[in-house]
């Protein structure tokens, strides 16, 4: 059995993964708790947020582990983890990814950023930042992002043998698909290699914030309406769901536009912002003004709706929907 | 389930050989249940519980079982394939959770009344509207009077070994009833733990026997023919009630031998109460389940800082272990009982009750009883709690009073400077009702209505306001919103709609968000053809009392109906009753091919051969075994006047057919309408082809756009008129879920799906051609 570096006083190690759905972050906290239950030997506990997310809400995987003879009895989500691995770097939008760290826990972030940068996006006042650029392993090995950020959390979790879980890759990878293998291992070691740490010393004086409860409302039986109806319908305008692209955005070129509206009739997510205007001829007409990406998942129907070259795949670079953005007009 | 979870146990308790594996409470369930190799489970799927069928169907997959796994038209319909193969002698499974527990409990005190032995698994949810999926115990309390033992289980561990238990006490002589066996939703369904297993399915059947015993009723012994349920009035009922309340308490004495035998064989131990630092106790929490094992914790704290803390949970609550609680609590002087699930009115949660029950029958008037109901909907249980619940009885024991007898715990009152405000202006009726659009009633020759409808280029609506707001949380790529948009274009003014439980509902309205800018209602998967019937009558009624006028309606309303994920299997009753009594009204189904909001099981309408999480494809078993449903034309044969199918690859089709349909649900009566979308992330497909695999779906002919209008059929796009028709694997190779059909071993399956799209092509051709079919 190995040995926990850290313990909280209930004699467990906890980790919590924040990601969203669709990047394997549920599988991922599976693997790593067999990794430590059957590899390590430990005892553990894992399980994810469950509800209605879809693929691109936000997810929460939550592992525990702690020696094997000490009983095993929270349900409840981890609220005060040792290590956070955080596998799109855009929650902190949304979420307070690092809720309850200790000033010697160790936040993983899949970012291209630096940690100092990281450490001010994400209000971090003390702890250890460590980095990885999932993603472009990912890109160059061909293969998946979680798998990258599992020989991160190896490397963060040194009580867990990266052989064991090489192993079970091999094993359940080699018979289905044995041209996988290699990426696989390849990009889990680059993964486990690559991490830049950096701590940053709490300063004096300053205390870790208290975690908030994730079961905490922002409506009480004072505010509900009664029976749970919704008196302000439409509201889910006031989201962003931008975090849910993974990579990958459409582009609107305004000149190569025929306004034929292919791309709004398939476009899930209702992103495209039309306007009237006078045509050449002096009628009114509909015209296609752009893309309102805070709504925009990513999909690329409409590029291929698009009849034109108006609308075109694009890497997203940080920033570019936020420049390009046509928002919607509500309540006209 | 992965098998490279197993591992040697380091600590071998008791005589058999056991190995351990690192499993869910669900996936524990199933392992049980293929060890025990039951003969049947009538299944419909519900989350939490979900996951036990399709575990077993994986398992089934690669040949590890026999089990025969029968997929329901909806919970109702499971209990009765459960309850007529438990007559036939076999043994006999299921699974459920919380609404679809309440659909089947017409059938299950038959089940339990008749004396047959079965063993369902509760993965305990709340039963509730407004729709919350997470775990508490009020779908439990519902199973309180039905005559059904009930074994609990607090985590993954005892959800197996109850489930090997049970069924040896469902079969006993003295018992003879049907077991049920709860666990936690999600806290324990959902998370992985150690648990340790027999090694040895001959083991497990050692133990249970390999067959039931014999001897009992059976309905395929014709030497011995029998009535099963007869008409039985007084006075002869009370006294077949009798006979099961007396097996019922019988129950009891025979799990502890049960029990007992087990502990014997595994190590673990299942007293009728689990008794946690109780001996010397002052205080204690009668808590259930998964948080009996939370509360463990705070007692440890309580008794490091000197106070006499303790706590009990029952493994058994059916039959009630009245003797052994009142016998626990006798030294005790208070006590916070701990209900996850309210009895509304009745001052307290069920237990409660039943403990205080149990409290004046064995002469205790001393100790105080405190009842809170705490984690309902799934609320967390975290250790603090478990302390607030001890606060409040040591508080009592040192002021000597109960301040609060009943309340609940873990509510909150809420900021009101956070009440919800609006952020949208209701849509203007002007916007929605465009003008673009319209429909002309023109006599033909033969004296029939025809309708001359026409509509604009998309661009033109582009103007018209969406009925759906963004801001939903559907999946990239989802086929529902641009397909429901589309339609919804087509519809001029005022729209009315119901969405029955489903992705398009869960995903517009996670609380406190909704992405409907018009009035929307739900009701529960079986019934929105029925709840909407009854909107469009109260508007009829109340607009012929002269009640709307306050309103200042410019026009009527049109009233859809919106279901998908299966919802015309459970709720294609329903919905015929809607049809047949012909109100104005429309019914559009997104068909996504299954139940994609529960996590990609099979509905009817699955095709054959494709895979689901409820039809794997494994060494045994390649995708679905069925034919797909052809919902169009069953609703097509209750003689409504209108039914089409459309696509979002062919928009300006679906917009005349929304227009027509529209004409209808406004003029003459109901309309049925099916539109095929895509589901990338579970017909593993890419988000980016959505409408291209449509239109391959369309010109293979397996989803052909027709309408029929006053009973008569006009395909409205013929891809072999046209020179489109592809053949049916162009299709399926653009998706994960079938792609295994192109592989030489399912050429069969393959030759038996294209000649079924064939068949149905021919005849709908045929329908085209001769206005009488």
């Amino acid at each position: 059995m190995s040995k926990l570096p850290q313990k909280n006083e209930l004699g467990f190690f906890e980790i919590r993964l924040e990601s969203i759905g669709g990047l394997g972050a549920n599988l991922a906290g599976k693997m790593l708790a067999e990794a430590g239950v059957v590899g390590a030997g430990l005892n553990g506990v894992s399980f994810s947020s469950y509800g209605s997310e879809k693929k691109g809400s936000p997810v929460k995987a939550h592992i525990r582990f702690c020696d094997l003879h000490t009983p095993i009895r929270a349900t409840s989500p981890v609220e005060r983890p040792h290590v956070v691995g955080i596998f799109h770097e855009a929650l902190y939008k949304t979420i307070n990814v690092v809720s309850g760290v200790y000033e010697d826990s160790i936040v993983l972030v899949n970012s291209t950023k630096t940690p100092e940068q990281l450490k001010d996006m994400m209000k971090l006042i003390g702890g250890t930042i460590a980095t990885v650029d999932a993603i472009g392993i990912a890109l160059e090995e061909n293969n998946r992002v979680n798998m990258a950020i599992m020989g991160a959390l190896h490397r963060l979790c040194p009580f867990l043998d990266p052989e064991f879980f090489k192993g079970v890759t091999r094993k359940s990878l080699e018979k289905k698909y044995p041209h996988s293998v290699e990426p696989a291992l390849r990009t889990f070691d680059r993964g486990f290699n690559e991490v830049k740490f950096q701590t940053f010393a709490l300063p004096e004086g300053v205390t870790m914030p208290e975690p908030v409860r994730q079961d905490t409302p922002t409506l009480g039986y004072e505010t509900q309406p009664m029976g749970g109806v919704i008196t302000n319908p439409g509201n889910s305008i006031l989201k962003d769901l931008s975090i849910s692209r993974q990579g990958m955005m459409p582009n609107f070129e305004e000149d190569k536009c025929i306004h034929c509206a292919a791309c709004d009739n398939v476009c899930p997510d209702f992103c495209f912002v039309w306007d009237e205007k006078a045509d050449k001829k002096g009628r009114n007409n509909m015209f296609l003004q752009g893309i309102d990406y805070q709504y925009c998942k990513g999909c690329l129907k409409c590029v291929y709706a698009c009849p034109t070259e108006a609308l075109t795949e694009l890497r997203e670079v940080d920033g570019y929907a936020d420049t390009k953005r046509i928002p919607h007009v509500f309540n006209r | 389930m992965s098998t490279e979870t197993t591992f040697k146990s380091p600590e071998q308790l008791g005589t058999v050989e056991q190995r351990i594996v690192y499993e869910s409470g669900n996936e524990m369930a199933a392992y049980a249940a293929h060890q025990i190799n039951y003969h049947i489970m009538g299944y419909f799927p519900i989350s939490p519980s979900t996951e036990v069928a399709q575990f077993l169907d994986l398992m089934k997959a690669n040949g590890q079982h026999d089990i025969v796994l029968i997929p329901a038209d909806g919970e109702h319909g499971s209990a009765g394939i459960c309850y007529g193969a438990s007559t036939a002698g076999g043994r006999v499974f299921n699974a459920t959770s919380a609404n679809g527990f309440l659909y089947m409990i017409e059938q299950l005190p038959v089940q339990s009344g008749t004396r047959f032995p079965m063993v369902m698994n509760l993965v305990c949810r709340s039963v509730s509207g407004p729709l919350d999926i997470h775990g508490d115990h009020s779908d439990l309390y519902y199973a309180l009077n039905l005559g059904w033992p009930i074994l609990m289980c607090r985590d993954p561990q005892a959800v197996y070994d109850m489930n090997i238990m049970a069924i040896k006490l469902a079969e006993h002589k003295d018992v003879r009833l049907p077991v049920l066996v709860a666990s936690d939703g999600y806290f324990t369904s959902h998370q992985k733990r150690r648990v340790a297993t027999f090694s040895k399915r001959e083991d497990v059947h050692a133990f249970v026997g390999a067959q039931p015993p014999a001897g009992y009723a059976d309905v395929l012994d014709r030497n011995n023919p029998i009535t099963v349920g007869p008409y039985m009035n007084e006075p002869d009922y009370i006294n077949n009630c009798y006979q099961q309340s007396e097996a019922m308490y019988r129950a009891e004495t025979v799990f502890e031998e049960i029990s007992k035998e087990y502990f014997e064989l595994t190590g673990r131990e299942y007293p009728l109460l689990d008794l946690y630092r109780m001996d010397d106790a002052d205080v204690a929490v009668f808590i259930m389940n998964s948080s009996s094992e939370i509360i463990k914790d705070v007692v440890d704290h309580l008794r490091d800082n000197g106070i006499k803390a303790g706590s009990i949970a029952p493994n058994m609550i059916r039959p009630f272990p009245q003797r052994q609680i009142a016998e626990a609590l006798k030294n005790v002087k208070v006590i916070t009982v701990a209900d996850r699930a309210d009895s509304y009115g009745a001052h307290g949660g069920n237990m409660s009750h039943e403990i205080k029950s149990a409290l004046f029958t064995y002469g205790n008037h001393d100790i105080k009883v405190i009842s809170r109901v705490y984690g309902l909907g799934g609320k967390d249980f975290y250790a603090e709690d478990g302390l607030a619940m001890f606060e409040i009885a040591i508080e009592a024991m040192n002021s000597g009073k109960v301040a609060v007898p009943f309340d609940y715990f873990g509510h909150s009152a809420g900021d009101p400077s956070k009440a919800p405000q609006r952020v949208l202006e209701p849509m203007k009726y002007e916007d929605l009702n465009t003008g673009l659009i319209t429909v002309k009633e023109e006599v033909d020759e033969n004296g029939k209505i025809k309708l001359a409808v026409k509509v604009p280029p998309l661009r033109n609506l582009t103007k018209k306001p969406k009925r759906i707001a963004a801001g939903h949380g559907a999946c990239p790529g989802c086929g529902i919103f641009s397909g429901l948009e589309l339609f919804f274009k087509g519809i001029e003014g005022d729209i009315i709609y119901l969405f029955h439980t489903g992705c398009a509902m869960v995903v517009t309205t996670g609380y406190p968000y909704s992405s409907h800018k018009a009035t929307y209602i739900h009701n529960l998967f079986q019934n929105g053809a029925a709840t909407l019937s009854g909107v469009v009558e109260m508007f009829w009624e109340r607009k012929r009392r002269g009640e709307l006028e306050q309103y200042g309606l410019k026009d009527d309303f049109t009233f859809v109906m919106i279901t998908g994920d299966g919802g015309m299997d459970i709720g294609m009753g329903p919905a015929i009753g809607a049809a047949l009594r012909n109100h104005k009204m429309i019914i559009l189904e997104y068909d996504n091919e299954g139940y994609m909001n529960t996590g990609a099981q099979l509905s009817y309408s699955t095709p054959l051969g494709h895979r689901t999480s409820t039809s794997n494809v494994g060494k045994k078993q390649q995708g679905k075994l069925f034919q797909h449903k052809d919902t169009a034309q069953i609703m097509a044969s209750t003689n409504i006047p209108y039914v089409f199918t459309g696509s979002e690859a062919s928009p300006q089709d679906l917009l005349r057919k929304a227009a027509k349909a529209q004409w209808y649900a406004q003029n003459v009566g109901l309309v049925y309408g099916k539109i095929l979308i895509t589901c990338p992330l579970n017909w593993l497909s890419e988000e980016k082809d959505g409408a291209k695999i449509i239109d391959a779906a369309v010109n293979t002919c397996f989803f052909p756009l027709y309408e029929i209008e006053q009973g008569v059929t006009n395909i409205t796009y013929n891809p072999e008129d046209k020179g489109k028709r592809i053949p049916t694997l162009e299709w399926l190779n653009m998706m994960g879920k079938t792609r295994h059909m192109a592989k030489p071993e399912n050429q069969e399956r393959l030759a038996a799906f294209e000649a079924e799209v064939e068949r149905r092509w021919t005849r709908l051709k045929a329908k085209h051609e001769h206005p009488a079919l």
